[in-house]
């Protein structure tokens, strides 16, 4: 599976405990500033659940939580890693480069 | 559609029903929760739109994936099954191979010989484990679907191999043994083709089994990775096949006829280039665009 954003937001939030569709999108918007619309985030969700990333918790109430499974946890590590290795590289080639 | 609700949870119609079945209720309540926390409703109705877009899209791809995949698993799995009646067959008769009289007469000046005999052993080994874990795999994702979808045909069919497996074995034991007679001898052969039959209906059974059941993606996976598995088997096996049958008649130990060891090595072949078509032509046919995650 791609790493596209709405699944790196998604994986990202639900790496801090299990939330709902709701919980999902406001965390997203406070950590990320992103406003994710219910098709994009519920088909990341799906994706994620298809992959065996997340999985869905038992629920009374309508709004089923999610929560990260070891698996997703493991390919979220390896991604925002190797994410990093390139923040890194991009921001200091930057500083290093001349000024006009 | 309730009144109270944002219209835009009027276009949850526009996904496909399973997705609809799965994820309906919690997305209505999300609209619904956006809704009242002041999200504008275009870009969401619009948002709605593209995501069954892709829920359509990707229920394409998973159907076309799954027709492929089932193809090829099931040619695999009728090559594997004929593979492994021969070469048990074969094994049944090398079952006094390697004495340690003939290693002895052999081993001084064709090595080889032991090693293939070696090489088979192992490559059935890991033949009979990779069925093993796709057999468990299948069956458990196949009853948990017959039970969720109330298709009691699918137990009654995956019972068939367990029935005849047992009834056959079981009347192996209360056939006469040590008398040769024409009655005997006739019995014997008519146990083995039913056997051969047994092997066919049971194979078929399974066959019906994976036609008719939505397996998920994981479980495709796993037959995937068996069906590779029993594929470099089927051609280690073939390879150690021939080389124990030259080797062998190389040694001038056995001077039978070697017409039994053809008919095998060419059964086996094959069996083997079957397999491994098909699981070359379910990679060449052409998938679906890939849907972006």
């Amino acid at each position: 599976m791609d790493f596209t954003e709405p699944v790196v937001l998604v994986l990202t939030s639900l790496a801090d405990g299990p939330k709902h569709g709701y919980a999902l999108a406001k965390d997203i918007e406070d950590f990320a500033g992103a406003k994710l619309g219910p098709g994009t985030l519920y088909g990341a969700l799906s994706r994620l659940e298809d992959r065996g990333w997340i999985e869905a918790l038992p629920s009374d109430d309508r709004r089923r939580p999610y929560r990260i499974t070891a698996a997703g946890a493991d390919c979220l590590a390896k991604h925002l890693k190797a994410a990093q290795r390139v923040a890194t590289t991009g921001l200091s080639r930057l500083d290093l480069r001349p000024t006009i | 559609m309730r009144k109270d609700q944002p219209w835009p949870v009027a276009l949850l119609s526009a996904y496909p029903a399973d997705w609809r079945a799965r994820y309906g209720d919690e997305l209505e309540l999300l609209i619904a929760d956006l809704r009242a926390g002041g999200r504008a409703p275009i870009p969401m109705a619009f948002d709605l739109l593209c995501g069954a877009v892709a829920a359509w899209v990707r229920i394409e791809r998973r159907t076309l994936m799954s027709q492929r995949s089932r193809n090829a698993l099931i040619s695999v799995l009728w090559s594997w099954v004929a593979f492994a009646a021969v070469a048990a067959w074969f094994g049944h008769d090398l079952a006094i191979y390697p004495s340690a009289l003939k290693v002895a007469q052999i081993d001084p000046s064709h090595p080889v010989v032991p090693d293939a005999y070696h090489v088979l052993l192992a490559a059935g080994a890991v033949g009979v484990a990779a069925t093993a874990m796709a057999a468990i795999t299948f069956a458990i994702n196949a009853l948990g679907y017959a039970r969720r979808c109330g298709r009691r045909s699918t137990f009654v069919l995956m019972a068939v191999p367990v029935v005849i497996a047992g009834g056959w074995l079981g009347g192996l034991r209360l056939l006469p043994a040590g008398n040769f007679t024409v009655g005997n001898l006739t019995l014997a052969v008519g146990w083995l083709l039913l056997g051969v039959a047994g092997i066919a209906g049971s194979t078929q059974a399974v066959v019906t089994v994976i036609r008719s059941t939505e397996f998920s993606e994981r479980t495709w996976r796993i037959g995937g990775v068996a069906a590779a598995a029993v594929t470099a088997v089927m051609v280690v096996a073939t390879g150690a096949t021939i080389t124990w049958g030259v080797a062998e008649r190389a040694s001038q130990v056995h001077r039978g006829d070697a017409s039994g060891w053809l008919i095998v090595t060419a059964i086996m072949a094959v069996t083997t280039a079957r397999a491994v078509i098909a699981l070359i032509g379910a990679r060449r046919e052409p998938a679906g665009k890939p849907v972006a995650a």
